[in-house]
């Protein structure tokens, strides 16, 4: 495989874990919660297009968005506002909890042996560009991938909840004096997340078809990472955070022997540590928010 | 009265603690073995609370001194003849060593401490979610490394052959063990300062507690404990993988902690006896139970209503069932009130 | 007697065990200009906190318009009529002095007449005017005080709530704002300003208290603003 192919499904996959970081970023932000059960909405999408496996992809599509916007809005009401007062740790286990409730249900319901979702499998086929043998799904992944980035700043850029979000992000408590409605945007920041894991359903079960219970999992904690790296608080940087994380672990992956390979992950991670070590305040610079958080 | 808090704060845990020993050498042998589990995932979660419990900082590593303390013991009380023929890829002194149970365990919080040690010196600096993720990370090292390094353990096979030395009465002695050594540190004037710098990490500070030398402290007992913890663990099962001392074990023995009470040993081994016990019953119903009627789950249910159960206590009561208190006998508290 | 346009009834505060405010009784009528005044730690910016829902009223009654807001959550106190200029002015330092404005916007009730609204406010505020691109974080203490009144009055509240506007800001700024405050009541809104600067708040407002301890201590009105007795007794009551 040349450099350059291995560039190109570099960034295709980069661009997804941009996604899946903006999408823990955005719930950050508003709540200052990270959600460790962002990935098992990702396996909700997936599992939802292997059951409606027969019908219409378009159809498919649209029942895997509804359900996983749907499931996280149910998780925000459900388990994370009663949760908007207790400390940190709470939050994060709870969140955890979360994940492993959503996991069990789905090794209890779809077993433990993984079903291969075909939905968009014709994705797979390659385009000759030039030399270049580039498979459809890298193109898809790429133009999806960046206009729901660009769809998401325009978002928080143009319209008034994106303003508000951005308010709340930055201060909830003065944000909500000046009458911006905390159920709302944290209710919004949700609905955005859950699209964008919906999109993520449909991208990565094309490149890895078999779904298992515990396919969020590593997404989840590669994209926290990249989300770190990048820093938490600037929804901007965290995305390229995703981004970076998702190329360089494409791209080492490929260059890397097979010997080395297997410590890819324990490179990513310790490369977090030294990040973290180095700027902690910097990545995670945002006020103190200890009273009252919302 | 207040010679004698110590005592009354380290009744209510030991009195658990036994009582489930008890309970656990009367029952079949084929029941006894989820009392001895109850009783290792009290001493882990107890290791843990010496450190986020008593730092207010949240570890998501230690599972990683847990792994460290059952594979070392595990492969060094596996007999040398056969460790040649089923894991020929070992380091030689690993291979070739073979060493007693109860120096393995000693081993074990050797090798936890002196883990958790070297992770603390540079990740002490940290606390909140930066404490978080970089030990979380940590947690990734050690599985991939655990699981892919074929010289220091089985790689992604199972480690199997290791001596079942983990009675309910050592692991009831280990629990006790870990339990009085988590209340001696906790009442200790480190222990005291750490404890200090939880409510206000500044004003501690300021008056002169260096926060940083009190978390590493308390990171490295803790750490060895863990491992000690994990010394039992793989003594108690016989076998082990790297997949079972990972993220659901993380995620299992933080909720016990956080379902128990955070900040307290008391809700450390209540919580942790809590979670063992329902998650027992639970498995247990999938092949029916008596309780006034024959109770049957449908097989897998149990992980389901346990993690619903575990996330609507979280969600319902967020400083855990004890509150964050030590236990204390009714007289006890009324005064101190 | 018909309904005050802003109302406390035996309003308590509690941080804990201690008692910020207590049983506090105020009663302002529609178009009032009222200012209270005190130590610190008297307790003037907990009883605004209160009004707005952002501490916890322990005991007693808030009303607005003779309806009751006690308990509420901030955001709906907001769109029930009341705008606070929070002690540190609270400017959002990292988004533009337009959208600082735009934000203003979000308790208001009906989108009508934002234009207007928007003309009166630069009209009171030139140099807000002139900046609406640059970052809040840009403008000086004066002008980010500026800002965050004109915020306020984009809500078109009916009760405005100031927590020390004139802290940390220049004389001559102090007194530019107290003369915009002037003309935002002759608009006919209520205000409610908290002040350490006693002399010029007496002589501003129609009618001013003094808070200590929690607990109003006396009541003065503009007649009083030159009477350094009685107000230098008020502190040390």
């Amino acid at each position: 495989m040349s450099t350059l192919q291995a560039l190109v499904d570099a960034v295709a996959l980069g661009s997804i874990y941009a996604l899946v970081a903006v999408g823990i970023g955005l719930v950050f932000g508003v709540l200052r919660l990270i959600n460790f059960a962002y990935g098992e909405l990702i396996t909700a999408g997936a599992y939802t297009l292997w059951v409606l496996r027969s019908l219409p992809a378009v159809v498919a599509i649209l029942a895997c968005f509804a359900v996983v916007v749907s499931l996280s809005l149910l998780l925000e009401r459900v388990a994370f506002r009663p949760l908007r007062k207790a400390t940190p740790a709470t939050m994060l286990i709870a969140t955890f909890a979360v994940s492993y409730l959503l996991q069990s249900i789905y090794l209890l319901v779809f077993g433990s042996l993984g079903n291969s979702v075909s939905t968009l499998a014709g994705l797979q086929q390659a385009v000759d560009l030039g030399g270049l043998r580039i498979r459809w799904i890298t193109i898809v992944s790429l133009a999806c991938g960046s206009l729901l980035l660009i769809g998401t700043a325009i978002l928080l850029g143009r319209t008034s909840i994106g303003l508000h979000m951005r308010a709340a992000a930055t201060d909830f408590q003065t944000a909500r004096v000046l009458g911006v409605r905390a159920n709302r945007v944290i209710a919004f920041a949700f609905l955005v997340s859950g699209v964008l894991a919906a999109s993520v359903s449909v991208l990565f079960t094309v490149q890895n078809s078999l779904v298992t219970p515990d396919l969020g999992v590593p997404i989840t904690i590669f994209a926290l990472v990249g989300v770190v790296v990048g820093g938490l608080d600037r929804l901007w940087t965290a995305t390229l955070g995703g981004f970076a994380i998702g190329f360089a672990y494409s791209l080492l992956g490929d260059k890397l022997s097979g010997e080395a390979r297997v410590y890819l992950p324990s490179l990513v991670f310790g490369l977090v540590i030294v990040v973290l070590l180095l700027r902690p305040g910097g990545l995670f610079a945002g006020q103190p928010r200890s009273v009252e958080r919302v | 009265m207040r010679r004698l808090e110590p005592l009354v704060q380290y009744l209510g845990p030991a009195t658990l603690i036994v009582a489930v020993a008890v309970a656990g050498s009367l029952t079949s042998h084929a029941r006894e073995i989820e009392f001895r589990n109850a009783l290792v995932n009290v001493a882990i979660v107890v290791a843990i609370y010496v450190f986020v419990g008593n730092a207010g900082v949240i570890s998501f590593g230690h599972v990683s001194f847990v792994a460290v303390g059952a594979f070392l013991s595990g492969l060094l009380t596996i007999e040398a003849q056969s460790k040649q023929f089923v894991l020929p890829g070992l380091f030689g002194f690993l291979r070739e060593t073979t060493i007693g149970d109860l120096p393995a365990l000693a081993l074990a919080a050797l090798a936890g401490g002196l883990y958790a040690f070297l992770v603390g010196l540079p990740l002490m600096r940290l606390s909140g979610l930066p404490a978080g993720i970089a030990t979380l990370a940590v947690l990734g090292i050690t599985y991939n490394v655990l699981r892919n390094w074929e010289k220091i353990g089985p790689g992604p096979l199972t480690l199997s052959l290791v001596p079942e030395t983990t009675t309910i009465w050592r692991a009831a002695a280990g629990a006790l063990a870990v339990a009085a050594t988590a209340l001696l540190y906790q009442r200790s004037r480190a222990g005291r300062q750490l404890r200090a710098t939880r409510e206000d990490a500044g004003a501690a500070q300021a008056s002169g507690i260096d926060v940083y030398r009190q978390r590493l402290v308390a990171f490295t007992l803790s750490g060895a404990l863990a491992g000690f913890a994990g010394a039992l663990l793989v003594h108690l099962l016989g076998s082990i993988t790297t997949d079972q001392v990972y993220l659901s074990l993380t995620f299992l023995t933080l909720a016990m902690l956080v379902i128990g009470g955070v900040s307290s040993l008391w809700g450390a081994v209540v919580g942790a006896l809590l979670v063992s016990g329902a998650n027992s019953f639970l498995v247990d119903a999938e092949n029916t139970v008596h309780v006034g009627f024959d109770l049957t789950l449908p097989d897998g249910t149990s992980l389901v209503i346990l993690g619903a159960l575990m996330a609507a206590v979280l969600i319902l009561r967020p400083s855990g069932l004890t509150g964050g208190r030590e236990f204390s006998l009714p007289r006890g508290r009324a005064k101190a009130r | 007697m018909p309904d005050a346009m802003l109302e406390l009834e035996g309003l308590e505060v509690r941080y804990g065990v201690v008692a910020a405010v207590r049983a506090l009784d105020l009663r302002i009528e529609r178009g009032e200009l009222v200012g209270l005044i005190g130590p610190n730690g008297a307790g003037k910016s907990s009883t605004l906190l209160a009004i707005m829902g952002v501490v916890p009223v322990a005991r007693g009654e808030v009303r607005l318009r003779g309806v009751s807001i006690t308990g509420r959550a901030p955001e709906a106190i907001a769109r029930a009529g009341i705008s606070l200029v929070p002690e540190g002015r609270h400017i959002f330092a990292g988004l533009t002095v337009e959208e600082n404005l735009r934000l203003g916007r979000a308790a208001r009730r009906d989108a009508n007449g934002v234009e207007a609204d928007l003309r009166r406010v630069y009209g009171l505020f030139p140099a807000i005017a002139g900046s609406l691109s640059r970052q809040g974080s840009a403008l000086s203490g004066g002008q980010q005080q500026q800002l965050a009144i004109a915020r306020a009055l984009l809500a078109r509240p009916d009760v405005l709530l100031l927590d020390e506007p004139s802290l940390g800001l220049a004389p001559t700024v102090v007194e530019s704002v107290f003369a915009a405050l002037e003309e935002v009541r002759a608009q006919g809104v209520t205000i409610l300003l908290v002040e350490q600067r006693a002399q010029v708040t007496v002589s501003t407002a129609d009618r001013t208290y003094v808070l200590a301890n929690g607990e109003l201590r006396l009541s003065l009105t503009p007649a009083d603003a030159n009477d350094t007795a009685r107000l230098a007794a008020a502190y040390l009551s």
